[in-house]
């Protein structure tokens, strides 16, 4: 009785594990491919952080062309993150966005078209600040954003060619 | 007699590997339905559709700091002050109060309030808040 037991045991294994072979865990390989659809944490960690590191690290090396050009970069992800999601826990994103950033930003816009190291600094900390802001509004007020002190893009020039 | 022993070992396997199959089915039929990438935490739907807002000026911009104050008329007040983006969220009073008996107002020193405008309509959904926007003026 105990092997014959022993032997179905197997042979439903066996089965799972042939059914495991075509649909993982991750999916099924012949699956049409779903639409990315990425959510609010993935288009900050994508679109949003790294663009404000490059700002902050731009404008720290008095690089106005890159800065303008991370700054129009920055403002697009925040336009993309709204449009995707427009409410997040039933928040209207734009007018959060707005509320934070869209005066900091303005303002930064000013100061590289002036190329103003002090006005850049004291612009991108209300920018830094208003992010932080709108992590609190949104109850992930240990999501906390600085200013960069270190580069996190090894293989990118921040200093402007002399 | 140690035949019912295994057999009870039997069946208690069987269902373990019922009970495995099943939660197998569940995981993969629920990550095949998931919509997103980086699916963000979702909260339970709280008791009733919480009240949410912006306090601004004339001029639009946010005012933080302001008062809020959300009223089920004649019976219950909720204060709180606008946080730094000049927003306020006030939890709902539960799902059998009528969202149209719930009053908000604003003030702040050195400002009148000018007008009060609900944003949205009531919506089925408990998760989307009722937006009322408040405008202060300065004095």
């Amino acid at each position: 009785m105990l092997p014959l037991i022993a032997l179905s045991g197997l042979a439903v294994a066996a089965a799972w594990s042939a059914r495991a072979g075509a649909e993982s865990a991750y999916g099924d390989a012949n699956a049409q491919p779903a639409p990315f659809n990425p959510q609010m944490a993935a288009l900050m960690s994508m679109l949003i952080q790294p663009r404000h590191a490059k700002l902050g690290l731009a404008g720290n090396a008095e690089n106005w062309p890159l800065a303008a050009y991370a700054l129009k970069e920055l403002r697009q992800g925040f336009a993309v993150a709204a449009r995707a999601v427009p409410r997040w826990k039933g928040l209207p994103v734009p007018e959060l966005i707005e509320a934070a950033v869209d005066q900091p930003i303005k303002l930064i816009d000013y100061a590289i078209k002036l190329q103003y190291r002090r006005q850049f600094d004291e612009a991108y900390g209300r920018l830094t600040e208003g992010c932080n802001a709108c992590h609190a509004t949104t109850e992930h007020p240990f999501i906390v954003i600085k200013a960069p002190d270190a580069s996190a893009f090894p293989n990118q020039e921040f200093e402007p060619k002399r | 007699m140690t035949f019912p022993f295994r057999l009870i070992g039997w069946r208690t396997g069987l269902r373990r590997a019922a009970v495995a199959a099943a939660a197998a089915t569940l995981s993969v039929a629920a990550w095949a339905g998931g919509s997103g990438f980086g699916d963000d935490d979702d909260d339970s739907a709280e008791a009733g559709p919480s009240y949410f807002g912006f306090v601004r000026d004339t001029s639009g911009a946010t005012v933080s700091n302001a008062k809020v104050t959300v009223s089920l008329k004649n019976r219950i007040s909720i204060v709180t002050r606008t946080d730094a983006l000049g927003t306020y969220k006030v939890p709902g009073f539960g799902r059998e109060t009528d969202p149209n008996e719930i009053e908000v107002s604003c003030g702040k020193d050195g400002y009148r309030q000018l007008r009060v405008v609900r944003r949205s309509t009531p919506s089925a959904d408990p998760k989307i808040p009722i937006e009322t926007e408040c405008t202060l003026q300065r004095l």
